[in-house]
């Protein structure tokens, strides 16, 4: 064993001198620093197109709360003006003069179709993210709890299995009818039992890693059920709940696309109203625009959405962060 | 990651849950899959067990539909508001005053809301009992304007009326003839009414026993000759000399009980049809079960004789005469053509039926689904993290961000304007190229979710110990994967399959709407749509019939295919 003892750095005497025996410091255990979420902030940056996304995921939110705020949307813009009516971008611009309001053209009223666009964008942003926050609490903690007990186990099997052959529809169409169709009319028919579903996944999570050894170890170590559920379970499923919010919230927006498609949406003008309302326009020659920008903005929104929460979820996972 | 395995949304929508056509639904599979078989089962042993345990599962089916059915109906029946049924109603608006009132309570009845009896209806009903005589009902049946006004006969009967249907738990309401100056303004007759809410309980039995109609010859209200089956094996029908068994019934409801005919699945029964509720406004007095199984499109006309012996080019099929009391009599068209009561045909039209064209486009779209995706998932998996592996993962967020209605409208673009396929459906069409678009767009979500699902199935197993030591041990890479990667991760995609085929029938709503397909699925909205409670509750009990049945014939074929997945873990 041939040591270069000068590379260590440090003196002779202080490498072989005799070190004082402490109980408390050999209970430590060496390792580096580690916190969790920085961590998950170094895995998430360390990809350079998750920057790109992560821009255009906080630019595509704020637009969509900004812009309206700053212009007035004004649906019935030009009603009475027939030469506004359905005119595609370039003829928008040329009528209206340079203005950033006219360049995806105007729609059946005369309206601007870009204002439009982004006053449904935040509605429907809204909606999503509000549903997408009451179902994961109460379908996370429900879950949990679903998870945990044998006994609740047993009665929501059966509820889950009834509910779940109850028509989605006809629930969501049966609230809105209860209620005026209005926004928080939509969420509560979201809401109502879209959590069941999540608790579900939740569930099955839970009953996959409660009786792990760790989780045993743990309990014959005199570990409160509590605490295992908040230092050994919650952890392990912080990269599931960041995935599953990943599906959820573009999901909400695909719900009320396809809601008004089929007629029971609500009353504000959302961007599934939008779509819903100008789908006539889709096969009308030179009216595309005022069919195709609220599809295009509307995917792209979801699209963002789902691959910001993806890498985030990826990126939560512990065993990335090696 | 499991979570989100069996949260998958497919995007398409479903009318059985609102959610994907989702064959990872994975409900109650979570009970079955267990641990390695023990050893010492025998085959009978394991057939026995099996047995017991479907058949729990069947009568937990059972209930839940029952109960799902129940949930349903006091959604429509209670929590709605039933001024709601009149909002679109153009008959509703025109009328006032108290004619209103009792148009509104007419409809409530034919809704299935309420029992509805009126003091005329009342009065004629203990006339024909011989309770009261001509004379007495032509009196009592003149109310007067006002209570204060009514005659001696008239204020018995109504006391009468009144105390018969309080006693049995029914609201008595009289409205006052609406008068202007001494005549009484248009719609503002008096008149007298009971009306009573059907109780949930007894509509829920009702509903459940009236499923199966059990045809007998009792069932129609008179007929000539002798009430009887008649066993026939050359059927009338088609000239008495050709053989042709059937059954022939008289004082049954159909007339032809048991026959053979040209079309699918050639012998036909109307022993027992199947009832799952009266339509009221989306095919007017027509049962569900109909609505859904009868062919549309254009007459097929071909020349039939008719018992009779009048021949004309008609459309008709004779086989499917249902009774109906004095019918040949009350028209002409019908004296001619019928010897007897037996007159309501249904007619041979050259389209599928909404099942038909839902299931035909359904199945075809899981079979191309399969036949693709599976590949594909195959290929990714294997070529991980290469080009062919970050093209699929693309297309996969594609479907999975992107809301369903926009990508259907964009597959209808592209189809439309770069391959010029058809984009709007016609029944009279000949060319199949119709069927091409909306198999497509029904297709390309489910290649999608299997693409994700077998490739994450594969890779999970491609990182498991018993493949690294299969390899270790020095078996080939191909034996490696067909033999043991392949067979494990087919197995959750295995549990999906019959689901994929019962829901085919149920067709998609999105999809069918934007390309005009005359399916199933849109029956649910549309009858949302138009407040039809009884077509609501018959597709409500369809579809729940469908997914029960799927995920219970899942467990069965994973559990077949599958050895390690017994019935029998509940020690888990």
């Amino acid at each position: 064993m041939d040591f270069d003892l000068k590379n260590l750095g440090m003196t002779e005497e202080k490498l072989f001198s005799f070190h004082e025996h402490s109980d408390l410091e050999s209970e430590k255990i060496t390792a580096p620093r580690y916190s969790y979420w920085q961590s998950v902030l170094r895995v998430f940056f360390r990809k350079k197109s998750n920057i790109v996304i992560l821009c255009l995921f906080v630019f595509l939110i704020a637009f969509a709360y900004i812009y309206p705020a700053l212009t007035e949307y004004n649906r019935f813009g030009e009603l009475l003006n027939p030469d506004a009516k359905h005119l595609s971008p370039s003829a928008a611009l040329d009528y209206f003069g340079w203005n950033i309001k006219y360049i995806l053209g105007t729609g059946a009223s005369g309206q601007s179709t870009f204002d439009a666009i982004w006053d449904g964008s935040r509605i429907s942003i809204s909606m999503a993210f509000i549903c997408g926050a009451v179902n994961m609490t109460i379908g996370v903690i429900l879950g949990a709890v679903w998870g945990f007990s044998k006994t609740v186990d047993s009665i929501m099997m059966a509820v889950y299995n009834v509910i779940g052959n109850v028509p989605y529809i006809l629930l969501i169409s049966v609230v809105m009818m209860l209620f005026k169709p209005t926004f928080w009319t939509l969420v509560l028919a979201m809401t109502l039992t879209g959590w069941l579903y999540i608790a579900y996944a939740i569930r099955i999570q839970v009953v996959i890693i409660r009786d792990r050894e760790y989780n045993l170890a743990s309990k014959c170590l005199g570990t409160s059920t509590f605490k295992i559920a908040m230092k050994n379970i919650l952890p392990f499923m912080t990269s599931i709940i960041v995935t599953m919010l990943a599906t959820e919230i573009p999901s909400y927006i695909s719900y009320e696309v396809f809601l008004s498609y089929i007629g029971r949406g609500i009353s504000e003008m959302t961007l599934g109203r939008l779509i819903y309302e100008a789908e006539s326009a889709m096969v009308t020659s030179g009216w595309e625009f005022e069919f195709w920008s609220p599809v295009a903005i509307s995917a792209i929104i979801t699209v963002v959405l789902y691959v910001v929460g993806q890498n985030l979820g990826d990126a939560s996972d512990p065993r990335t962060h090696m | 990651m499991r979570a989100i395995l069996l949260h998958a949304y497919q995007r398409e929508f479903s009318p059985l849950t609102g959610e994907g056509t989702d064959h990872q639904r994975g409900k109650n599979s979570e009970n079955t899959v267990s641990s390695p078989a023990r050893g010492d089962r025998t085959e009978d042993w394991v057939r026995e067990i099996m047995g017991k345990y479907l058949l729990k599962r069947i009568l937990y089916g059972v209930v839940s539909i029952i109960i799902v059915v129940a949930i349903v109906m006091v959604m429509i029946y209670s929590l709605l508001n039933r001024d709601l049924v009149f909002s679109n109603d153009s008959a509703f608006t025109r009328q006032s005053s108290n004619a209103q009132v009792i148009y509104k309570y007419g409809k409530w009845e034919q809704f299935g809301y309420l029992d509805y009896v009126t003091y005329q209806e009342w009065l004629n009903v203990i006339a024909a009992n011989g309770e009261i005589d001509e004379e007495t009902r032509t009196e009592a049946m003149n109310l007067g304007r006002k209570p204060e006004s009514d005659s001696d006969t008239v204020a018995k009967y109504v006391a009468q009326f009144t105390e018969y249907y309080e006693s049995q738990g029914y609201t008595v309401t009289r409205l006052n003839a609406v008068t202007s100056g001494r005549k009484v303004i248009t719609g503002g007759q008096q008149a007298l009414f009971a009306a009573k809410d059907l109780p949930l309980l007894g509509r829920i039995w009702d509903y459940f026993t009236g499923i199966v109609d059990i045809d007998n010859i009792h069932k129609a209200a008179e007929v000539e000759g002798e009430r009887g089956l008649t066993f026939t094996l050359f059927d009338p029908l088609y000239g008495g000399n050709q053989f042709a068994p059937a059954i022939i019934g008289n004082g049954t409801e159909h007339k032809y009980l048991l026959y053979f005919d040209g079309q699918f699945p050639f012998i036909h029964q109307n022993f027992a049809t199947i009832q799952l509720g009266t339509s009221y406004s989306v095919n007017q007095g027509v049962d569900v079960a109909d609505t859904m199984s009868v062919s549309q499109g254009a007459y097929v006309l071909k020349p039939i004789t008719f018992p009779t012996g009048f021949q004309e080019n008609s459309a008709d099929d004779l086989h499917t005469a249902v009774y109906r009391q004095g019918s040949r009599e009350a028209l002409e068209m019908n004296t001619v053509r019928f010897n007897d009561d037996y007159t309501v045909v249904n007619t041979i039209k050259g389209g599928f039926s909404k099942l038909g064209y839902s299931f035909i486009i359904g199945i075809l779209a899981s079979i191309m689904a399969y036949c693709l995706g599976l590949p594909l998932g195959v290929l990714m998996a294997l070529k991980k993290d290469t080009i062919v592996d970050t093209l699929g993962k693309l297309y996969t967020v594609f479907i999975i961000a992107v809301p369903s209605l926009a990508y259907i409208f964009i597959f209808k673009g592209i189809g439309g304007a770069v391959f010029k396929l058809p984009t709007t459906f016609d029944m009279e069409s000949t060319s199949k190229l119709i069927f091409v678009l909306p198999i497509v767009s029904l297709a390309l979500p489910s290649i999608a979710n299997l693409m994700k699902w077998l490739r994450r199935y594969m890779v999970d197993q491609m990182n498991s110990d018993y493949v690294k030591f299969a390899r270790s041990g020095g078996l080939s890479e191909g034996e490696i994967f067909s033999k043991h990667i392949l067979k494990n991760a087919a197995i959750p995609i295995v549990h999906g399959i019959p689901g994929a085929i019962l829901t085919a029938m149920v067709g998609a709503i999105i999809t069918e709407r934007v390309y005009v397909v005359p399916g199933a699925g849109n029956l649910l909205t549309e009858a949302i749509n138009k407040y039809d409670n009884g077509v609501i509750v018959g597709v409500t009990l369809f579809y729940a019939v469908l997914s029960v049945a799927s995920i219970i014939l899942g467990d069965i074929l994973m559990a077949t295919v599958d050895p390690r997945i017994s019935f029998t873990t509940k020690d888990r």
